[in-house]
């Protein structure tokens, strides 16, 4: 994938990028990161309770319920902790209809986004495909897979380490506006950033 | 909402003259060539096409049950039989006697039926039953005369757990249509995904199992992820279906009635994801879509995940397989034109060739008739630029019927075993709610399965 800024030496960059956080954010959390709500679950912002990261998947218990009885009753015990919240220091990029290609502004952002990340060495992060709710269930998580790996795959040519990024399809199964206008579609087709370290 | 004896819900779905013309302006500026097949309008009504001992569209008349004894109990159990077994009778598009002439007729006795007064109300065909509580089960009789001669076509006794009138009814239907050309589906179940059961802390969709008349809804998942396109095991005794338990996307197992689950049955690794699970009509292969090899692509494997096979290898999406009632040919979604489209090969990969053509610029997610006097494919079609739509497409005349219009967004269709009817989802005032049509598109009704949004049915066995 071509791409313009990976021409510009990167640590100019991250140094450009260090200096902008330095004079309007002292912390070391982003603006963004300030914002995430505290009590939602914890696991889904990338503060404090980073440890419990979604990237690693939970397979315990018992998944399904046997019909007819109620021996299952109180297993009902959380599963892959595939869930993301909003928030969270990376911002959503966002597609056209029916598109997995990153327009400039996505490019921009991601850009922004790999040099977080060049501070960030430990962080990793799952990149999640979003649809809008126009087609089929399966069409939606197969184009949800591909924006997610064109998002990964800029990333990386960004100098990202691909060891870090994971990439999950949501299809059209977690909207983040419920409406059935085009500004509605237009928020839920995107690539979501869910860190953990 | 009263619970009546159906929980399905009429509706009419006539479309306006505007709205046919829109369609099909629509087709044209779509690139429709003219002598592409025009969708045809459904109809109204199912005509009678029940055939028993020769007799076409016979007159059924279904008097009360008959309490076996005078307890409150045994008499609530009859009431509900005979509800329930009249709704059974009328969904398989039996024709009855009129209720009118029926209240005419004096008290039955069900030992000597006096078939002259049925003759006299037109009626061909007489079922009586009898049911009450005895000794701590639901005993339940039927019996079906021929009203001409009095002579005995059926008799069967049930029992059941004394709180499951519905399932003497269900068993009884499916018995009298035995007598027909078609196997009834009064005992089957539709599976189907619902937010009903989400949580704010878990957001989760589960899959859920449903009588097909809508009643007795069951949850089948338990575990708060996300649970999807959940499809029977032709068996009837498991439910392969997506789950992102383990974080992406993966095939799973659930054995209902074990309530045990098999996890990432088609064993992708790292990051790769496996959706569309479809069984061959035999059950002993599954097809699906994985990412492994880069591009979404349609395998088959055995239905224990062994021995994975790669169908596809475009670099375009290939997705959402179903089996013909053969089992040698697969009809999957590509897009590998453009829109997506459907598409028909071999079971081995082999005689790649495009189904649909010239109507609807999306195409997507088959449905294969299963009975095999029916050749035609369900699917989901955008036929004009606004919302999706159940579409039918005839294998021999490439003729596409159109089964919805105008109820917003309709996806996901499934036949039930006889391929008579069809289970889909359509959106309406904001909410996914599992619907049935006939073959024709006629007697659109909605499935009441409970709150939430209730989509992906799957029609089982």
């Amino acid at each position: 994938m071509p791409s313009r800024i990976a021409r510009l030496p990167l640590t100019l960059l991250v140094l450009a990028f260090a200096l902008t956080l330095g004079s309007g954010c002292p912390s070391k959390r982003s603006p963004a990161l300030a914002n995430a709500r505290p009590g939602e679950g914890g696991a889904d912002t990338a503060g404090d309770s980073a440890s419990r990261t979604r990237t690693q998947p939970v397979d315990e218990g018992p998944d399904v319920r046997a019909i007819g009885g109620d021996s299952a009753s109180g297993s009902d015990i959380a599963g892959g902790a595939a869930f993301s919240g909003e928030g969270g220091p990376l911002v959503d990029i966002h597609f056209e209809l029916d598109s997995a290609a990153l327009s400039d502004e996505a490019r921009s952002t991601l850009e922004k986004h790999a040099l977080w990340l060049q501070g960030q060495r430990r962080a990793s992060v799952t990149i999640e495909g979003h649809c809008d709710e126009r087609g089929t269930v399966e069409y939606n998580l197969a184009l949800g897979e591909q924006r997610a790996r064109a998002t990964r795959d800029y990333l990386v040519s960004l100098g990202v380490g691909q060891d870090r990024l994971r990439v999950v399809s949501f299809g059209k199964e977690r909207p983040l506006a419920t409406g059935g206008d085009e500004s509605s579609y237009a928020q839920n087709r995107r690539a979501h950033f869910a860190v953990g370290r | 909402m009263a619970r009546n004896h159906s929980r399905f819900g009429r509706s009419s779905s006539r479309r306006s003259e505007l709205a046919a013309a829109l369609v099909a302006v629509a087709s044209v500026a779509l690139g429709a060539a003219t002598a592409a097949p025009r969708p045809q309008a459904p109809a109204q009504g199912p005509p009678p096409d029940i055939i028993i001992g020769g007799m076409q569209a016979p007159k059924f008349a279904v008097p009360d049950c008959v309490p076996k004894r005078p307890d409150e109990a045994s008499q609530a159990a009859c009431r509900t039989i005979t509800q329930v077994l009249r709704a059974d009778l009328r969904f398989e598009n039996l024709s009855f006697v009129q209720d009118s002439l029926m209240s005419a007729i004096p008290p039955l006795n069900p030992q000597a039926p006096k078939f002259e007064d049925w003759k006299g109300i037109g009626a061909n065909i007489l079922v009586v039953t009898q049911a009450g509580i005895e000794g701590g089960e639901l005993v339940g009789d039927v019996l079906v005369h021929f009203v001409n001669n009095g002579q005995s076509m059926l008799q069967r006794h049930y029992s059941s757990k004394p709180d499951n009138p519905r399932t003497i009814a269900h068993a009884a239907s499916d018995d009298i249509m035995t007598l027909t050309q078609y196997k009834g589906v009064a005992k089957t179940r539709i599976a189907f995904v619902s937010d009903r059961d989400t949580t704010k802390e878990k957001p989760s969709k589960e899959l859920y199992i449903v009588d097909y008349d809508g009643f007795n809804p069951r949850r089948v998942t338990v575990n708060g992820s996300l649970n999807l396109l959940p499809v029977w095991r032709p068996d009837g005794q498991a439910i392969a279906y997506v789950s992102y338990r383990q974080g992406s996307p993966r095939l799973f197992l659930a054995k209902i009635f074990e309530g045990q689950s098999v996890a990432n049955v088609s064993g992708e690794k790292g990051d790769n994801q496996a959706f569309s699970p479809a069984f061959s009509p035999d059950g002993k292969s599954i097809a699906f879509t994985s990412n492994r090899s880069g591009s979404t692509d349609v395998y088959v494997a055995g239905a224990d995940g062994s021995s994975p096979r790669r169908l596809t290898t475009t670099q375009a999406n290939e997705a959402a397989p179903c089996f013909s009632p053969t089992g040698q040919e697969i009809a999957f979604t590509s897009d590998r034109t453009g829109t997506p489209q459907l598409w028909l090969m071999d079971a081995d990969g082999l005689n790649v060739r495009r189904l649909s053509v010239g109507v609807g610029n999306w195409n997507d997610g088959c449905a294969w008739n299963p009975a095999k006097q029916y050749s035609e494919i369900a699917y989901t079609a955008r036929l004009d630029a606004g919302g999706f739509d159940i579409a039918i497409i005839d294998l021999a005349t490439r003729q596409v019927r159109q089964i919805t219009q105008g109820r917003g967004s309709c996806e996901y269709p499934s036949w039930a075993p006889n391929g008579r009817h069809l289970v889909f989802s359509c959106k309406r005032n904001n909410r996914w709610e599992i619907t049935i049509a006939d073959r024709d598109g006629r007697s659109l009704q909605t499935l009441a399965t409970g709150p939430g949004s209730n989509v992906q049915p799957d029609w089982g066995p």
